[in-house]
């Protein structure tokens, strides 16, 4: 490995920048996070703190503040936002939580189900589909965001799970992906399977699924995440407090603190708790998240 | 982008004859039943949430729907409107294309140098990579938050502050309107720079380990070795990132709209000198209600990105082939 680093055009002096520049990727996480622990007078405090000098989780849950009153120096905590919502914040991360999880795990089941079919049985007209599917990675998702408001709103799906749900289930890139890597799956195995009197639906789940595990695994890390950020489709279809998912609630906190330095704390209070989730995710399944995009960025 | 790319060593596409298939001579239907039923669902979902959209979109891109009477057929005047009379969407357009430049090659040339820089296993490259991919696996609308949060006019904000350590005077950054597409690229490049240099690390480990030793046997420069091998046998690969985080930027939405939206109503900045085409998407078809008219504008931006892509792969192609 040391004689490959020689080979980069860079010396080592070329690399000080780059160390330079890594300190600017941590310093709006840093200021998020102080941002959070910061009590509300130090927030307008001129110059900033770069540590906070007197940190607390006033910003999540303050004490003092009553609804109701105006108190100098305090306002409601993340956790004391949303009173007529029952387990107010935490509603969100169920929400989000829920959405992501069927999401995920139902668009794998579907995509991979059709991907075992189109690879591993004789389907008339399997080209034609593979080819439909194909061409519509190509088109950018919102051209279809009018129509789908319109389907969504008709079956009364407005302010509901189903609503983030089921039209995202069927996800063309999950597919064609499965598909190339289905066919890295010996056919042999699926024949051994029917000779032992298996059904399809059992080798697919027995035999296939096992198999494709890694590319699973892939696809989860890239369908949970960008579900879990989800903005733009619940932001149209949400309007009850209810359904919110994490990004709306957090876009939704912070119009209602906008122009008040005094909220922003809050506000990052509640970007913490939001990015927490992902980013003890990603250090847990690390090497997974990289796997996941060589894999599907060379292979796909 | 990996659409025109022939699908690398795909079996032949005749199953071979099955044991089983000899033993049964069920008809065709019959026997592969469970395979229709597998692909039902997925084919079902996609119709009608994908492939129904798109034509449905197509034909409201023609009509003056919105939302509440039936949609009427006003031919090309949605088209007409958008692209002879319509300031706004000019705006949103050069701003985009601006936006889309600027930050597919900054990030495209961060993400090659930071995976040059710091492509071993070793510890300390390990932690910068994770350093710049940290932003990947964050809330997005967290980060976005946090921006303009620190873009904060008021002395205080954390981009006045540094400027002030240096002397500067507070800039009023999100109401500048010449600072809005900057901002944006800035914002963007500090984002997605870390997903590039990930793809970059695999595709330069890659790249066998016996050319540089012949070449450096040859009395090859460093800087040779890497105009000669690296970049050419990266070339599949700095396609990829090129195109899809072209795809990406031309559907910025969340960046715009949470860092410049200055009102409930307003989703492009000061004088829309933010405005991109999503967000624009959006304000006519959600804030506005003229569907028909929004789909006009998503089919543009469809056509878009469609003749932008085909041109860049048929243009690295023509590369290759010099």
């Amino acid at each position: 490995m040391a004689t490959r680093q020689r080979r980069a055009p860079w010396g080592g002096l070329a690399r000080v920048p780059l160390y330079l520049l890594a300190v600017t990727m941590l310093a709006p996480f840093w200021w998020m996070v102080i941002g959070a622990f910061k009590p509300v007078p130090e927030l307008s405090k001129n110059p900033p703190s770069f540590l906070p000098a007197d940190p607390s989780v006033d910003n999540f849950h303050d004490s003092v503040w009553e609804p109701g009153k105006q108190i100098a120096g305090h306002v409601a905590g993340v956790f004391q936002r949303w009173p007529e919502l029952p387990g107010g914040y935490f509603r969100f991360m169920a929400n989000s939580l829920v959405v992501t999880t069927a999401v995920t795990v139902g668009s794998l089941l579907l995509a991979s189900m059709a991907a075992y079919a189109l690879t591993k049985m004789e389907i008339k007209g399997r080209r034609i589909i593979f080819l439909v599917v194909l061409a519509s990675m190509m088109v950018p998702w919102q051209v279809s965001l009018i129509p789908n408001y319109l389907i969504v709103r008709n079956l009364g799906w407005l302010d509901s799970y189903q609503g983030y749900i089921v039209p995202a289930l069927a996800k063309a890139f999950v597919l064609f992906f499965l598909v190339q890597y289905m066919r890295s799956i010996p056919d042999e195995l699926v024949h051994a399977g029917r000779v032992d009197g298996a059904g399809e639906f059992r080798i697919w789940w027995r035999i296939v699924l096992p198999l494709l595990r890694p590319a699973l695994a892939a696809m989860a890390i890239f369908i949970a995440l960008a579900e879990w950020n989800n903005f733009l489709w619940p932001l149209i279809i949400i309007n009850d407090d209810s359904f919110a998912n994490l990004p709306v609630a957090l876009s939704r906190l912070s119009t209602s603190v906008a122009q008040n330095p005094q909220g922003m704390g809050v506000v990052m209070a509640a970007s913490l708790l939001t990015s927490l989730p992902t980013v003890i995710f990603f250090f847990v399944f690390q090497k997974h998240f990289t796997k996941g995009i060589t894999l599907s960025g060379i292979k796909g | 982008m990996s659409t025109t790319k022939a699908p690398e060593a795909a079996p032949p596409e005749t199953p071979p004859e099955t044991p089983a298939r000899k033993k049964n001579h069920q008809p065709h239907l019959r026997r592969n039943l469970p395979g229709y039923l597998m692909l039902l669902p997925f084919l079902a979902l996609f119709a009608a949430f994908l492939v129904w959209p798109l034509l449905n979109s197509l034909y409201l891109a023609f009509t003056d729907f919105n939302g509440i009477k039936p949609p009427g057929f006003v031919g090309f005047d949605n088209f007409e409107r958008l692209w002879t009379d319509d300031a706004r969407f000019r705006k949103a357009l050069g701003n985009t294309v601006m936006y889309v430049i600027a930050s597919v090659t900054l990030t495209t040339l961060l993400a090659l140098a930071l995976a040059l820089a710091f492509r071993t296993t070793s510890l300390r490259d390990k932690t910068m990579r994770t350093i710049f991919f940290l932003p990947s696996v964050t809330s997005s609308m967290a980060l976005f938050l946090i921006w303009g949060w620190i873009f904060d006019v008021e002395d205080f904000g954390l981009a006045n502050t540094v400027l002030g350590w240096f002397g500067g005077d507070s800039v009023a950054w999100l109401s500048t309107p010449e600072l809005a597409v900057p901002i944006l690229v800035f914002i963007s490049v500090w984002g997605g720079a870390g997903y590039g240099m990930i793809i970059f690390v695999a595709g330069l480990n890659a790249i066998p380990e016996e050319l540089y030793e012949q070449a450096e046997i040859d009395g090859a420069s460093t800087f040779r070795q890497f105009w000669h091998i690296t970049l050419p046998l990266l070339r599949p690969v700095t396609t990829y990132v090129l195109v899809t985080s072209l795809i990406g930027a031309f559907q910025v939405f969340e960046a715009v709209y949470i860092v410049f939206r200055t009102t409930a109503s307003n989703v492009g900045g000061i004088l829309d000198s933010a405005l991109m085409i999503v967000p624009y998407l959006y304000d006519m078809g959600f804030g506005k209600f003229e569907l028909g008219f929004a789909s006009a504008v998503a089919w543009t931006l469809f056509i878009i990105i469609f003749i932008v892509s085909t041109v860049q792969l048929r243009l690295t192609r023509t590369l290759k082939d010099l």
